[in-house]
Order: C-alpha cells, then sequence, then structure tokens
C-alpha cells in the first residue's frame, strides 16, 4: 500500500443513528487510522449533515471532515473536484452512484468502491444506477446474502462482489464489573424471576419485516407455559405501526407482558441487552444486523431469521439460533429452548470478537480499499 | 516521567530478548537514573524494560515496571496529572493501592475499563501495559503526543523505545530511512511519522498498538484526538474561563514529590506560569532564566522585571560564547533523531539538574493555542497565493531565486505545502543542489512524504493554529524539549498542553480566540493584572540567539567541515558570510556528523 488519497462520500454519518451511519462511523474511524502510516491522507464528506454535527465524535477528528447540511449542489461539486484528484473514493450508500459514476469517467484511475448494505441495494429497481455499478472497482457487501441478491438482481459482475461484514462499535461500553441498573427493572415493574425477551428495532409500518409482530405470535402460544415471560421492543415508532402492535397485544392477551419503550439512546442501551435473557428478531430483510452481534457481545442468546444477512451475523447459526423467521412454531420452540440452560445457544465471546471485532473488519477493509 | 523500552521476539532466547532490552536501558539511562528493571513474559518472548526518575513516591514502592492484581504489568514514562481523581473512582469501584504512584492508577484503571481508561488520563506519557491473561500488550502515546514513542513491527516482531538511539543497536536488519535528509533540510526536522530507520515509526499521539501475543497480530487503533470545528462563544466570561483554566493546569502540574521549578525566557507565556507558579506555592517557584552578553538577544530585562514579582528563588545564567563553544558536540550528542534546534533546551536543562531540580514548567504550547506566530496573519496570504495557477508556480519551481522557489512549495496539495511556505528551512533548489539529486526526486519525496489532508474549511487563523500545533510543535518543539531535557534527567512539563486546556482553546469561536490589537491578546488580557506591562507591550524581539556568530568562529565546527565536498563547503561559506541562517547551518552539521554528507 503506497501513497493514497482516500476521499469519503457519504449521506448521513452524524445525523442519524441507524445501522448504515453506525458503519460509517466506524469505517471513517478505520480509515482515520490509516493516515498514521504517513502514506494515505482522508478527507470525509457527508451530504445531509452539517460539519457541526460531527463536533465530540470518538471516531475520528472533525478537522478532515465536511457536512454540507443538505446543499446538494455544493456537495456534488466539492465531491467531484475532490474525487478526480483522489486515488481511492469510497461510497457509503448506492444514492451517491452517480457521483462516484461521475468521478470515475474523468478519472479512471480512482479506485471507486462502494458499500452495499441491504434493503437499499435489492429493494427498488435501480434504472440507470444499475449501468453505473459496472463503475465501481469494489462493491463492499455487508453479508454474503446481500451479495447472492445484488448477483441476482444485477447480473454476475461477481469478481466485484466481496463480503466485508459489519462490526462491533469499538466505543460499545467494556463490560467489567459495572453491571446493568437494577432501577431499569423496576422502572418496568419486572420481578427477578420474569424471562425477559428484547428487540431492538424501528416499528415503522411501512418496513415489516422485523418480526416482532410474530414474537407476539409465539408469545401468545407460549404464556400459559411460561407466565413469567415478558418481551420489550425498543426503539422508535410510527403511530400507525405502534396502533397496530398495541391492538394486536390487546388481541393476543398480553398487555400485561409485553412493553413498548420508544426511543432508547446509546447510553442507555447497555442496561437494556444486560436486563435481558434472549434476544430475539426474526426479520426476513435483514441486510446483516449489527444489533445480533451487539446483543451476543453483551452476552445474550440470539434468535433470528435464517433467510437474510441475519445468517452472517450469526455465522451460520455457530453464534445463535436461526429459525425459517416465518414459522411461528419454530420461534416458539426456540424461544423455550434458550430459557433451557442445555439447550441455548451460549454466546463463544472469542468466536464473536475473531469475526466481528473491529480489528478484523479494519484488516478486512484495509486489504480491500487500499490495495 | 521514565525512560522505557521493550521488546516481542518468538524467535530469539528468553536471554537475548532480556539482554536486548536491558541494552535499551543502558542507553536511556540519563533520562531515568533513579532506578531500573526488567520484565519477562513466562514464554520469554516478552520483555518490558525500564529506566526511572522519580517524582512521585520517590520509594521503591514505586519501581518499575510495576504489577497489578497478578495480571498486568506496566512500564510507563510519564506523569498523569489526574491520577488522585481517577483513583479515587477506583477506590469507589473497590480498587485497591498499595503504593501512592500515579503508575499504579493507570494499572488499575486499565483493569476497571480496559481500552476505554487511555480517554480518561489528563497527562503527557507513554507506556507498555501487559495483560498476562489475554496474553495483549498495549503501547500507548498521550493524546497530545508531548512523549515520544518509536516503534518497530516487523515479521511478527515488536520493539519500541522511547528514544531511537536505543532501537539502533537492537540486533535487527535496520534499513536507513534515505529520505532524512531531505526531510531535515526541508523541515528542519524529520516530520512524525518518520525517523532515520524505515523500519522505525513515530507511534501517533492518542493511539495505541495493540499486539496479541497469542494470534501474533497487532492492530494501531486511535483513542483520543482533538478537532478545531466546534464554534464556541463563551462571551464575557472569556478570559476568566481562560486564567481559570491555566491556574488548573499550572496547579496539577506542580504536583510533585521532588523539586519542581520554571523556564523564565522574560516572554508573555513563562511569565504567566512563573507568576501563577509561584502564587500557588507556599514558599514561591524556583525560577531558571538564561541571558546573553549581546544585548540585542538578551531577554535579562524582562526576566528581571518577572523575577522581581516572584517569592521564589531565582536562578540567572549567562550563555555565554565559550559555553557554546564546549558544549556544542554534546548537545549534538545528546539528539536523537536529527533537528535543527534544541540548544537552548539542552542548556537550560543542564543548569536545572545542577540546581537539584527534576522537573521545570515550559510555556510550549501557549504560541500554537494563542496566535503567536506570524503564520496566523499570513495564513490568509498564503492560502490565496496557493490559488496561483500551477503553470505559473512551475515557473516559480524553476527559478532558483531562494524566495520565488519557496512560492513553489504552495504547489503541494493542503496544509503542508502552506506550512513549507511558511517555514520551510531550505528550498527544494537548495536541497537538490547539497544532496546532488534531481529536484523532480525531492519534490516526489516531499509530496508524498507523509500524505496529508486539508484543513481549508477551518478558518484560517485555525488553520494556522492546527498547523503549528499539528507540525512544528508536534515535530520540533516537542521532540526537543523531550531529548535535550531528559540527556539530563530532567522532565519539562508543559501545562499550556493539559488536555482539558487544549480541548478549550480548540473549540473556542476563532474570531473570539484571536481577536485583539496584538498576537496572544486573549492570553495577555487573562493574565493582565499579574503580567508586568513591559513583558506584553514591548517592541518585537523575533526569535533569536547569538549563535550565528558563535558558530562562526567555532572551532568544532571547523573541524567538522574541514574535509567536506565541495556542496557543503559552499554552503558554509553563505553561512560565514552570513546567508544562511544558523539553524540551516545546524542541520548540515548534524549530516556532516551522521556521514551523511
Amino acid at each position: 500500500m503506497k501513497h493514497k488519497r482516500i476521499l469519503f462520500l457519504s449521506l448521513r454519518i452524524f445525523s442519524a443513528t441507524g445501522g448504515i451511519e453506525k458503519v460509517c462511523r466506524i469505517l471513517g474511524k478505520a480509515l482515520f487510522e490509516t493516515t498514521f502510516s504517513g502514506d494515505c491522507s482522508l478527507e470525509i464528506y457527508s451530504s445531509h449533515d452539517t460539519t457541526k454535527q460531527s463536533n465530540n465524535n470518538a471516531y475520528f477528528p472533525t478537522d478532515y471532515f465536511s457536512g454540507f447540511g443538505n446543499n446538494r449542489f455544493k456537495f456534488l461539486n466539492a465531491a467531484f473536484f475532490k474525487g478526480v484528484k483522489s486515488d481511492v473514493v469510497i461510497l457509503s450508500h448506492i444514492n451517491l452512484l452517480p457521483v462516484g459514476w461521475l468521478i470515475k469517467q474523468f478519472s479512471p484511475k480512482t479506485n471507486l468502491v462502494m458499500l452495499a448494505h441491504g434493503i437499499e441495494v435489492w429493494s427498488l429497481p435501480l434504472g440507470i444506477k444499475k449501468k453505473m455499478l459496472n463503475a465501481c472497482d469494489e462493491i463492499l457487501c455487508v453479508s454474503q446474502f446481500t451479495k447472492d441478491e445484488m448477483v441476482k438482481l444485477h447480473g454476475d459482475v461477481s469478481k466485484k462482489y466481496s463480503v466485508l461484514n459489519n462490526c462491533l462499535d469499538p466505543f460499545l461500553p467494556i463490560l467489567s464489573s459495572q453491571n446493568y441498573s437494577i432501577d431499569l427493572r423496576n422502572k418496568y415493574g419486572f420481578t427477578p424471576s420474569d424471562k425477559i425477551l428484547f428487540t431492538l428495532t424501528r416499528m415503522d409500518a411501512t418496513e415489516r419485516y422485523k418480526g416482532y409482530d410474530r414474537v407476539l405470535q409465539a408469545m401468545a402460544l407460549l404464556i400459559k407455559e411460561m407466565p413469567d415471560l415478558k418481551y420489550i421492543i425498543g426503539g422508535s415508532y410510527d403511530e400507525i405501526e405502534k396502533k397496530k402492535i398495541d391492538e394486536l397485544i390487546y388481541e393476543l392477551g398480553l398487555k400485561d407482558n409485553v412493553v413498548i419503550t420508544g426511543f432508547i439512546s446509546d447510553e442507555n442501551l447497555k442496561d437494556y441487552f444486560l436486563m435481558s435473557d434472549v434476544y430475539v428478531m426474526p426479520s426476513y430483510n435483514e441486510g446483516f444486523g449489527i444489533v445480533f452481534i451487539e446483543a451476543m457481545y453483551y452476552g445474550l442468546p440470539v434468535i433470528a431469521g435464517n433467510k437474510d444477512g441475519s445468517v452472517d451475523a450469526l455465522l451460520n447459526g455457530k453464534l445463535g439460533t436461526l429459525i425459517d423467521p416465518m414459522d411461528i412454531n419454530s420461534l416458539k420452540n426456540a424461544i423455550e429452548d434458550n430459557f433451557e440452560p442445555n439447550k441455548k445457544v451460549k454466546v463463544d465471546t472469542d468466536i464473536l470478537m475473531a469475526n466481528f471485532g473491529y480489528e478484523v473488519y479494519k484488516e478486512k477493509m484495509e486489504k480491500f480499499v487500499l490495495k | 516521567m521514565c525512560r522505557i523500552a521493550g521488546i516481542i521476539n518468538f524467535n530469539w532466547s528468553t536471554e537475548k530478548n532480556q539482554q536486548t532490552v536491558e541494552n535499551m536501558c543502558n542507553l536511556l539511562m540519563h533520562g531515568g537514573p533513579d532506578d531500573g528493571g526488567i520484565f519477562t513474559s513466562e514464554n520469554g518472548a516478552l520483555v518490558l524494560g525500564n529506566r526511572r526518575l522519580a517524582l512521585v513516591d520517590l520509594s521503591q514502592a514505586g519501581h518499575q515496571p510495576m504489577h497489578y492484581q497478578n495480571r498486568f504489568t506496566i512500564t510507563y514514562n510519564g506523569e498523569l496529572y489526574n491520577y488522585l481523581e481517577l483513583k479515587n473512582q477506583l477506590i469507589q469501584l473497590g480498587h485497591q493501592f498499595s503504593n501512592h504512584t500515579d503508575t499504579e492508577v493507570i494499572l488499575a484503571a486499565f483493569a476497571e475499563w480496559n481500552v476505554q481508561a487511555f480517554e480518561k488520563f489528563n497527562g503527557m506519557f507513554a507506556f507498555a501495559l501487559f495483560d498476562q491473561t489475554n496474553e495483549i500488550l498495549y503501547v500507548v502515546r498521550d493524546a497530545v503526543g508531548i512523549k515520544p514513542l518509536y516503534y518497530s513491527v516487523k515479521d511478527e516482531q515488536l520493539v519500541f523505545a522511547s528514544e531511537v538511539n536505543a532501537l539502533k543497536n537492537v540486533d535487527f536488519n535496520w534499513r536507513k530511512n534515505e529520505h532524512w535528509p531531505v526531510f531535515l533540510m526541508a523541515y528542519g526536522h524529520i516530520p512524525e511519522p518518520y525517523t532515520t530507520f524505515k523500519d522505525v515509526s513515530v507511534l501517533h499521539k492518542g493511539s495505541f498498538i495493540k499486539y496479541d501475543l497469542k494470534h501474533r497480530k497487532h492492530s494501531i487503533q486511535s483513542y483520543s484526538f482533538y478537532s478545531f470545528n466546534q464554534d464556541v462563544h463563551v462571551g464575557d466570561n472569556l478570559k476568566s474561563t481562560i486564567r481559570n483554566q491555566i491556574v488548573n493546569g499550572v496547579k496539577s502540574q506542580l504536583v510533585a514529590d521532588a523539586p519542581v521549578g520554571v523556564f523564565l525566557s522574560g516572554g508573555i507565556d513563562s511569565s504567566i506560569l512563573a507568576l501563577i507558579a509561584d502564587q500557588h506555592k507556599k514558599e514561591g517557584i524556583q525560577s531558571l532564566s538564561i541571558y546573553f552578553n549581546e544585548n540585542e538577544y538578551s531577554e535579562k530585562k524582562y526576566q528581571d522585571m518577572v523575577m522581581s514579582k516572584l517569592k521564589g528563588e531565582k536562578h540567572q545564567f549567562l550563555l555565554s560564547k565559550d559555553d557554546f563553544q564546549n558544549h556544542l558536540p554534546q548537545v549534538l550528542q545528546s539528539m536523537d533523531l536529527p533537528s535543527c534546534d534544541g540548544i537552548n533546551t539542552w542548556f537550560i536543562s543542564k543548569h536545572a539538574k545542577e540546581l537539584g531540580l527534576k522537573a521545570v514548567l515550559s510555556g510550549i504550547g501557549a504560541d500554537e493555542l494563542f496566535g503567536g506566530y506570524p503564520s496566523f496573519q499570513r495564513m490568509n496570504l498564503a492560502r490565496k497565493l496557493s490559488l496561483t495557477p500551477d503553470f505559473l508556480l512551475n515557473i516559480f519551481k524553476k527559478n532558483t531565486k531562494k524566495p520565488f522557489n519557496r512560492i513553489a512549495y504552495l504547489g503541494m496539495e493542503g496544509i503542508k505545502g502552506i506550512y513549507l511556505f511558511m517555514r520551510g528551512h531550505y528550498n527544494v533548489h537548495e536541497i537538490a543542489t547539497y544532496l546532488e539529486a534531481d529536484e523532480r526526486e525531492i519534490w516526489n519525496i516531499i509530496n508524498d512524504n507523509p500524505m496529508m489532508g486539508d484543513i481549508k474549511q477551518l478558518p484560517t487563523q485555525n488553520q494556522a493554529s492546527w498547523m503549528e500545533f499539528n507540525l512544528y510543535m508536534q515535530n520540533q518543539l516537542l521532540k526537543d524539549a523531550d531529548v535535550m531535557s531528559m540527556a539530563h534527567g530532567v522532565e519539562i512539563r508543559v501545562p499550556f498542553l493539559d488536555q482539558a486546556f487544549v480541548k478549550t482553546m480548540f473549540s473556542l469561536n476563532a474570531n473570539e480566540k484571536f481577536s485583539g490589537k496584538l498576537p496572544k491578546q486573549l492570553l495577555i488580557d487573562s493574565c493582565k493584572d499579574i503580567l508586568p506591562e513591559q513583558v506584553w507591550n514591548r517592541p518585537k524581539m523575533g526569535f533569536s540567539f547569538p549563535f550565528s556568530n558563535w558558530m562562526k568562529n567555532n572551532s568544532y565546527l571547523e573541524d567538522l567541515m574541514q574535509d567536506s565536498n565541495k556542496n557543503t563547503k559552499s554552503y558554509y561559506n553563505d553561512f560565514k558570510q552570513g546567508n544562511l541562517h544558523w539553524s540551516q547551518m545546524m542541520s548540515l552539521m548534524i549530516m556532516k556528523s551522521r556521514h551523511e554528507a
């Protein structure tokens, strides 16, 4: 690796809290660390964030960051002129493909790398972007599933596709002698013997693939045998979806067993994971599912669907339980099993870190991006 | 403050690893005269060494490498100014301590918070901490980059030390960095992360090496950094905020179980430190100053004014041509990486040592944070000039006249070009001529090494501050201060670089921070009540020493230059005729003494 001018183009890094933004922050940190050798320079542009939104972030110095605050023209102009002078341009999202393509037309020697996360690359017809994909020198898919879907939909240009799984945020709280706050259990009226399931997701009427409704249905089958089973659905929600789920809870007779928390801040998230016994999210359209590896980091057994990128996050079932996400019975059995000491899949932290630790991610990223 | 060294080598015997670290420690003894020790891991592949300069808990309890919970071992160079605060937190969390050192606090903090502990440390340090259970070694450097740490990772082997000199004799096949004379001539120093060896780098400030002995793998990660973007308006309370933070910084850095003094040059920064430190020590603070017989360079008048306000002992030392003549070879010998400066620090540290002081406060950092350099006024112009079209800059490149050729530096990308335009030591034509190299080759070397991003989205004065802080102070001032003071076993402490203070200064709105008629107006205004007016309101003296005249008739230099090639002789003649600055001559002297010319 010798002398690379790197430009990282993103939509949002700091002004939203989703998985893609998390990946961008971590990638920004990894790229910043490549500059320590003196062989690389780095600039990071975000089209939607303002520069101020990057203040006090722990991932990379804001001195190399420019936020264009939704000013599309300024962003495109700056990205293009910087891009053609760069050795590597990384696109955080397929929506940035047009600018990447343009850069490539004027500077064919620039190495164009695009991140493919999940639903955004396979759910909608790409139109002209499909042709533009050919301009990419490397498409980094967050999971084998995303890669397979892309190949299926956009043709086999397989030599360009590689899998770079997401990783654990290096700034997750260190688990040491500190324990979770007992107050949280009290806040929700849980007793020490309650068995707690947890799902962290945005409840969105337009994106119903996360499977919390099916968890409720599985719970209804279990509740007689396991009356102390509780379920926390954490994360922001829209009112339509909330109403629909409230109705379902009522219908299933689970109103004393389910808590919908609303938004949980990053600082408080640790307490929710540590309070819970099992993380469950039988989704079927997950690009990867960072939340699975986070739950495992906190020691929770995990139940996930076997039809999407979750398979990568659970290492084909080595780290947790994979089930058909649409099969309520399988889900019910998996929940039951994960409360049985002999049957639950215990998380092997060494395997987790060896596959999804930050250092592993960084090493692979350097191999793909700086080659 | 100490000196540290260590190795991980799976191919050598335990004895050879130990011998290597012992040899390195012997070469570092000047910086740690009070005690020494080594630690060897169970399998013998890892050895850590330490030379100790005792400042906190002077007893044997502070012996290093130090252990904690039969699991963690550390060799540590530095000072943690918030260690008492951290210690209290750790006691609350159930940790027990067996001594009064900051070293043990680092160990306990790591045991509690793992790598997230590093960000909590306010101080200047470089240390290596071994976790025996997980077989992982962490080599860590402070966030401002005050203490240096040099390392090499090659073929699964890691070796590190506080000075490059200590690494030289390690039985590795070190490859010389062929570019270092170019760097020295362009910058006046070797910019981080480079050293005189291709295989040895400087650990980036605010980062750590994590070496996993089980898998023989390593990674380098950032844990802290400072950014300029915040734009905080403080308003009316700004001056008192600044004053309070300086006072807090000074107070925390006066903590030591050994005598601490202050370097007083007579300028604004050191005078403020001396006056504040004197107020906060019952018996006052010992001050040390250097003056010259040559009145045009001497600041004695201003030193006297400040000294008259101090209750502590005052020491003024005349630095004469004879001292210079007698000690110049020793100064050069003390130098670790080549540098065109540091002479003054060598002499004042020598006097500090003779007075029995173990630590001294220095005003480094104030010029960079408050705008004390001409670059703060010139940055705007430099940015405009850097927009000159390439074809015009190419004309300047071909022009061999000094000022014109220097403008060509602006053709380089980003802040590096501006830095070299403002602070470059020699221009490319001069470097190429001296080294008998092709000019294009020199351009390529400087262009590509090190690569730097641009920071042009920052307000221009913050750009100057960024540049002076991250390039000039980092690569020149802090390195010179560390090496030249440790040559005498004296620690230089830098209260203006207290981490909380740096953070505040970086976050301030640039207009608020740099407003006013005079350079460093905010600093002056924050301390006007204690600072004599003559010190801040005086004709500009420039930053100069009488070294030019002294070097012209220096027998050591004369001898050194005698069997030089024609280029060196020609540059030496230029110097004697007054066409070359003494610091430029220093660089040539270093190259000559290191057989590079």
